[in-house]
């Protein structure tokens, strides 16, 4: 039962391995890849099951018990985060069929997103820090390695700033982990809740978690550690800038909620405060410069930072509640963002230009393009009953029952301003006359491989929102289990 | 002793920092290397410092080493490692492509 | 220019369609129409069904005396206006998504009248916001529809946003979520330390949707949708949504001094700046428009009351507005569509050539004047009572309403005189009447406006009085009547008749004042709203060319110096009492190493020729290496030697390529000064770190399990060795992913370079 916890990592390596040998024939890479997604969310889908069934499940890598050996855990809030990748690494590759050229797959597309499917959901399940770092590793190399196939030449500088600056991150990370086990001899995060709250030194415990805060930061895109970001990512192919805008950030997020409620949770007037700060601005800051963005992938590259800061502020607020919303957040960002992406590609597609000024009555000629516009993009500005709208909500709702005024009014303005940008691309893309002449054909018809997983994961947008219910109770476990991991904590103790 | 390594350690991390924010491939190259092999010799050390206490399981040894820190180092060795020499080469194909060795891809403006 | 539709006469044949949806809202009138003699007998129809539970959000209808009068409003003008729609909007390519926004958005007004649960109601409050948005922005070829719609759902959408943290903190407050159990508890909130907070956030929402000042602007500039549109949404339904707010509100939040002085000052001010402003344009839709303003003011200002007498005042006259004002917009339609124009200037003498329409605007315009026998005059005198009974500043109202009900009467003269009697400036062409579908709607909002005139007692029995008496607990009984005697509202008509026939008299005079005078305004909200948008843009533009200015450096520097600044703030106090006493010792080796180190790393930086870099590099390798060697752990020792001559191959490899060193410009020494004080710091900081965590004693659990499990349960004698193949099996898996794949990207690119 437990070796289900290992299958979400093992299963994209084995379908790694398969694409790599049919990477000739790019039809059948495409087949094989999406056989390896829809099994993939199979397990994902089997994994959460077992964890409504279980709470936590854990699994000692090697038999080897925690905390010596590796353990591998899934509770609410990892099965979760391993299920939205499934599901939208399924789209993504369903979509790849239209959007990736044969050379890119013959420089292995495949079996790099399916390896950075396996890394990220190795740092989701896994119990320990050092092994987090490992999985990061694998998402920046195979990150790397997308990145740079097949990248129009000029675009490299990119790369080369990606690259390092996550190279700097990497050593960041590296020495506060250092910094930990010195301090507490022990790398598993079950363990890590104990041992760090009987750390004497607090200001250096303090220090410790801040220097991970900032790694994590990066990786998360927090303000000002996000700089890198857009530009990194709007020179992408859909696909993958789908992919990399809904999961990459969101890992980052993921380990900064693991590490501030299980490890250090005893300096919260400094910690949560830092990140509370760091969220605000975050939030801001992306809101403010996707507004004055003209290119629909720069807008929705700033728009990523803009939601990270709202997952932040709800880790910081650190109630059932605020946690239950970040993680509803995370869940409706991941897929929502992902999907305007990958939208965006196809309005690409059919009017040749990404820039606004460029495009233009995309709601006369392609009704169902609109439609898959529409549901995500409101989706993201909050309106009811899409998912956006609860994950709005609950956090507005969360900062002002634990007296954060301010801060919900902040938020409540930055669905404003999202409203604004969303908008705008609407109004720009969609309603605007095509600025080119008439004469011209609209572009070419979607294909159903194109506007399939669009709708889709629209569908699961509106689904989302329709039946928040048992999301909203399911979160809210969860939120009560990352406050009190006494479950979590016995289960890795207990390796079962 | 310990003093002595952990200036070791700051200055070779200083040194890094200020390389890599000359943004010129070579000395960007030079100081991750360099803040690489400081970061590898921190994780080491926070297995704290000890002389003649080899991690070989032995009848006649007593007392060990810490080895899980030389385990995380060999890894975050051969990770690091990866990177460098992925980064080289891209900084090899960007030079290529673009003539210059200014990491933004372009010559800074002269300062104002 | 607006391009006109052809003018039509008879209904169309393609819009058969449009005729068939307007099914819809008869039939939901006609159920309404069944439920309402239970409904006047106090009989309550109500349903719920579980949605959200956690957040008390429940599928709650409930149908009561209010929610039936905005009901039968509502799914009475959305019958008229889709019947009219289908001929008006005929041969348009969008007449689907038409129809369906519209009937959506009729839906979603039902919701929120009909909703007993505030999450609901909101939920349906948006909708509403989302679809006018799409409604306004219906013709989006247009660029003025497409700033119009985007004013209109910034504007709302913010007030929405007030509306939730309003709904929120009532939450935090401790409020039920169900409208209905409101009438028990409004001592509680109004006492309750988040009531002003509260008040205002509601507000905010009524304000922004019922478009009273200083959010107003938005209404005028919604008139570029189609008339249709106007006339249902800016007329009848979705501006009263903010209305229908504060009513459901009153017996909850109203009542207080804040409630009473700040609706009576902003719904006075929106009455009369609307009456004023509506004497100032010729387009008959925006003239329209202002005095809808002018009318949600004066509801505004009649709900401030607390008095059953001012309320029953704000319920008839939403009555009345909801008749006359539809039955305008309809008719102003229909000239537009039937002449080309809706312009003042270019109209006149229609009466002949449009007898229908001229009589059905003649008695909405009757009513709105507040003539005697109609509707508007049972109205007036009724909004005359309420105002003198205010509780808070009755002078204030009673003055507002007169002058906001003279200029409406005003206006209401030219409305129907102008283009119906007067004489066309221009010679129009001949002009045919429009189809019944379209006549239909205004003749009998028209004919309505003059039976309730005549039977006032049984609309108080019928409609008004459920209505206020389900938000009003107090069941005092206000009956309206044909006839008061002569009393001082009856003076105030007839003083507001003959004040509005002066103001028609000096109409030009008075509309180029007004003109002048506006335009001389130095401080205007939509002139605030454009220029803090305008701001906005600009400076976010500079903002992301400031922190997105592509510089690989800046960036670094950031999050170095956010790195250091993070730790520094809980370290930095730390850091002089580790720094005390810094005591050299040790074996001499590893002094001599450390020294080797350190020199090394100096060459790095410093070195004038690139080889030399490399070679202190070189350098730092090999110490680091021999610093592992002493600390008892040669495999490392071997691996960073392997690693590190590799890494100097490769480095060497970029050497060759590099333009000579001369080529590269010096740069500032400012900057230089700066990093190397950020490099200091950040290397203080992680000195001092290492020798705190030096000075911890280390836990060594874990070292005890390697010593104990290495041999006996891995079988193996090196730990370091079992650890990485065995204990830690998957952190070596993922190492091996790493390096295969960098080895994958490194090859990718090189192929590149040969081709390329």
């Amino acid at each position: 039962m437990t070796n289900l916890l290992i299958l979400p990592i093992l299963l994209p390596m084995v379908f790694a391995v398969l694409t790599i040998l049919f990477r000739t024939h790019h039809r059948h890479a495409n087949t094989m890849a999406i056989i390896g997604a829809v099994l993939h969310l199979f397990v994902s889908c089997l994994l959460m099951a077992a964890v409504l069934d279980r709470k936590v499940i854990s699994l000692w890598v090697g038999s080897w018990p925690s905390p010596a050996g590796i353990s591998l855990v899934a509770d609410y809030l990892g099965a979760i985060m391993v299920l939205v990748t499934a599901v939208l690494h399924t789209a993504v590759v369903v979509y790849a069929r239209i959007d990736i050229t044969v050379r890119q797959i013959q420089s292995g597309f495949y079996p790099f997103m399916l390896l950075l499917t396996a890394a990220i959901c190795g740092a989701f399940l896994t119990g320990d820090l050092f092994n987090l770092y490992v999985w990061f590793e694998v998402m920046l190399m195979t990150s790397f390695g997308i990145m740079v196939m097949e990248n129009p030449a000029g675009r490299l500088t990119n790369a080369v700033k990606y690259v390092t600056l996550n190279l700097v991150s990497t050593m960041v990370l590296l020495t506060g982990i250092g910094l930990l086990y010195g301090l507490t001899g022990t790398l598993n995060l079950a363990d890590l809740h104990d041992k760090a709250a009987r750390v004497e030194n607090t200001a250096l415990l303090t220090s410790t978690a801040l220097m991970l805060m900032t790694a994590f930061g990066i990786k998360a895109a927090l303000f000002p550690l996000f700089f890198w970001l857009p530009a990194s990512y709007h020179t992408l192919p859909a696909s993958v800038a789908a992919f990399f805008g809904g999961m990459l950030t969101k890992v980052g997020v993921y380990a900064l909620i693991r590490l501030f409620t299980l490890v250090f949770v005893t300096q919260t007037h400094i910690t949560h405060t830092a990140l509370m700060i760091a969220g605000i601005l975050t939030m801001v800051s992306g809101v403010v410069t996707a507004a004055s963005q003209m290119d629909i992938r720069r807008i929705l590259s700033f728009h990523i930072i803009s939601q990270v800061g709202y997952m932040v502020l709800g880790l910081s607020v650190l109630t059932p509640l605020a946690l239950a919303a970040a993680l509803i957040f995370m869940v409706h960002n991941i897929i929502a963002k992902a999907n305007l992406f990958l939208v965006g590609g196809l309005m690409h597609r059919v009017t040749g230009s990404f820039h606004l000024t460029q495009m233009g009555s995309l709601y006369k000629t392609h009704g169902l393009l609109s439609l898959a516009f529409f549901i995500p993009a409101f989706s993201l500005a909050g309106f009811p009953p899409l998912s956006g709208f609860w994950g709005k909500l609950l956090i507005i709702y969360a900062c002002l029952e634990s007296r954060h005024y301010l801060s919900a009014a902040l938020a409540a303005l930055v669905g404003l301003l999202t409203l604004f940008s969303m908008v705008k691309i609407w109004s720009e893309a969609f309603w605007k006359p095509s600025p080119r002449s008439d004469t011209t054909p609209a572009g070419e018809k979607l294909s159903f491989w194109s506007l399939a997983p669009v709708l889709c994961l629209c569908l699961f947008t509106v689904l989302l929102g329709l039946f928040i219910e048992p999301v909203l109770q399911l979160a809210l476990v969860a939120g009560e289990q990352l406050l009190n991991p006494a479950a979590y904590i016995l289960a890795v103790k207990g390796g079962g | 002793m310990e003093w002595l390594v952990s200036a070791c350690f700051g200055v070779m991390i200083a040194c890094g920092v200020y390389l890599v924010l000359r943004a010129r491939t070579f000395p960007v190259i030079l100081g991750l290397t360099l803040m690489g092999y400081a970061v590898n010799l921190f994780l080491f050390l926070t297995g704290r410092l000890h002389t003649n206490l080899p991690d070989i399981i032995s009848p006649d040894q007593t007392r060990y080493a810490d080895p899980l820190p030389q385990a995380l180092v060999l890894t975050a060795i051969v990770i690091g490692f990866a990177m460098i020499a992925f980064l080289v080469v891209l900084s090899l194909r960007a030079l290529g492509e673009l003539d210059t060795d200014h990491v933004d891809g372009q010559q800074e403006k002269p300062p104002a | 220019m607006k391009t006109p539709l052809p003018p039509i006469e008879r209904v169309p044949d393609c819009c058969r369609g449009g005729l068939v949806s307007s099914i819809l809202p008869l039939l939901l009138f006609g159920l309404l129409c069944l439920a309402w003699p239970r409904v006047v007998q106090g009989n309550i129809f109500a349903v719920q069904w579980a949605w959200v539970p956690s957040l008390d959000l429940d599928l709650a209808f409930r149908l009561d005396g209010l929610g039936l009068l905005f009901g039968l409003i509502i799914t009475m003008t959305g019958f008229f206006v889709s019947l009219y729609a289908s001929s008006y909007m005929a041969g348009h390519q969008q007449l689907g998504r038409f129809f369906f926004y519209l009937h959506g958005f009729m839906l979603a007004m039902l919701g929120i009248v009909l909703s007993d649960n505030l999450f609901l109601l909101f939920i349906f409050w948006e909708a509403t916001t989302i679809l006018s948005f799409l409604l306004i922005g219906f013709d989006h070829h247009k660029t003025a529809a497409r700033e119009s719609a985007r004013q209109a759902l910034l504007i709302t959408g913010g007030g929405g946003l007030f509306l939730l943290m309003g709904i929120l903190l009532l939450k935090i407050a401790g409020e039920s979520m169900t409208i209905s159990h409101w009438a028990a508890s409004g001592d509680m909130i109004r006492d309750h330390a988040l009531y002003p907070a509260v008040f205002i956030c509601i507000l905010m929402g009524a304000m922004t949707k019922s478009a009273q000042v200083p959010f107003h602007f938005w209404l005028p500039n919604a008139m570029t949708a189609p008339t249709p549109i106007s006339a249902f949404l800016h007329a009848a339904t979705m501006v009263k949504a903010g209305i229908y707010l504060l009513m459901r509100f009153h017996p909850l939040l109203g009542g207080t001094s804040l409630w009473m002085a700040t609706l009576v000052i902003i719904g006075g001010t929106t009455a009369l700046w609307g009456a004023i402003q509506a004497l100032g344009p010729c387009d008959l839709k925006r003239i329209l428009a202002y005095t809808t303003l002018m009318a949600l003011g004066v509801l505004t200002l009649f709900l401030g009351g607390r008095t059953v007498l001012s309320l029953t005042a704000a319920a008839t006259f939403l009555m009345v507005h909801a008749l006359y004002k539809a039955a305008l917009f309809l008719a102003v339609g229909s000239i537009d569509h039937q002449t080309g124009t809706r312009n003042l200037d270019h109209l006149g003498g229609l009466v002949k050539s449009m007898p229908l329409t001229a009589l059905a605007v003649a008695a909405a315009t009757m009513s709105m004047a507040g003539f005697p026998l109609f509707f508007g005059f049972i109205g007036k005198e009724i909004m005359y009572e309420g105002a003198l009974a205010e509780d808070m500043f009755p002078v204030f109202a009673t003055v507002a309403t007169l002058f906001a009900n003279s200029l409406m009467t005003a206006v209401a003269a030219i409305i129907f005189i102008t283009p119906f009697m007067g004489f066309g400036r221009q010679k129009m062409d001949p002009v045919k009447e429009a189809p019944w579908t379209m006549r239909l709607g205004p003749a009998v909002m028209g004919l309505l406006g003059i039976v309730f005139g005549i039977m006032p007692e049984w609309v108080s029995a019928h409609l008004i009085q459920p209505a206020v008496f389900s938000f009003q607990p107090d069941r005092e009984e206000i009956r309206l009547v044909f006839f008061h005697g002569i009393n001082l509202p009856l003076v105030l008509s007839i003083l507001t008749l003959t004040l509005g026939s002066v103001i028609y008299r000096y109409r030009t005079f008075l509309r180029h004042r007004m003109n002048t005078a506006i335009d001389r305004l130095w401080i205007t909200t939509p002139g605030l709203y454009q220029s803090g948008l305008d701001n906005f843009l600009r400076n976010a533009g500079i903002f992301t060319n400031t922190i997105q200015n592509g510089s690989l450096h800046f960036y670094l520097f950031i999050i170095i110096l956010t790195l250091v600044m993070a730790v520094g703030w809980v370290w930095l106090p730390h850091v002089p009492g580790i720094l005390i006493f810094p005591v050299i010792s040790g074996p001499l080796i590893a002094i001599g190493l450390f020294a080797f180190i350190l020199a090394s790393t100096g060459v790095v930086v410093f070195a004038k020729k690139r080889l030399s870099a490399i070679g202190g590099l070189g350098g730092v390798g090999a110490g680091v290496a021999l610093t592992f060697m002493i600390f008892g752990a040669p495999d490392i020792a071997l691996t960073q030697l392997l690693v590190e001559t590799l890494t100097l191959i490769f480095i060497s490899l970029v050497l060759l390529r590099l333009p000579p060193m001369d080529a590269v410009k010096k740069r500032s020494r400012s900057r230089t000064i700066r990093d190397a004080c950020l490099s200091l710091v950040a290397g203080l900081l992680l000195t001092t770190l290492m020798m705190g965590i030096l000075q911890v004693p280390l836990d060594r659990n874990l070292t005890a399990f390697f010593e104990a499990n290495s041999y006996i349960a891995a079988h193996g004698r090196n730990i370091v060795n079992v650890i990485l193949v065995d204990f830690r099996s998957l952190d070596t898996l993922g190492e091996i992913c790493v390096v295969v794949l960098a080895a994958w990207a490194s090859v990718t690119l090189i192929r590149r370079t040969k081709e390329g």
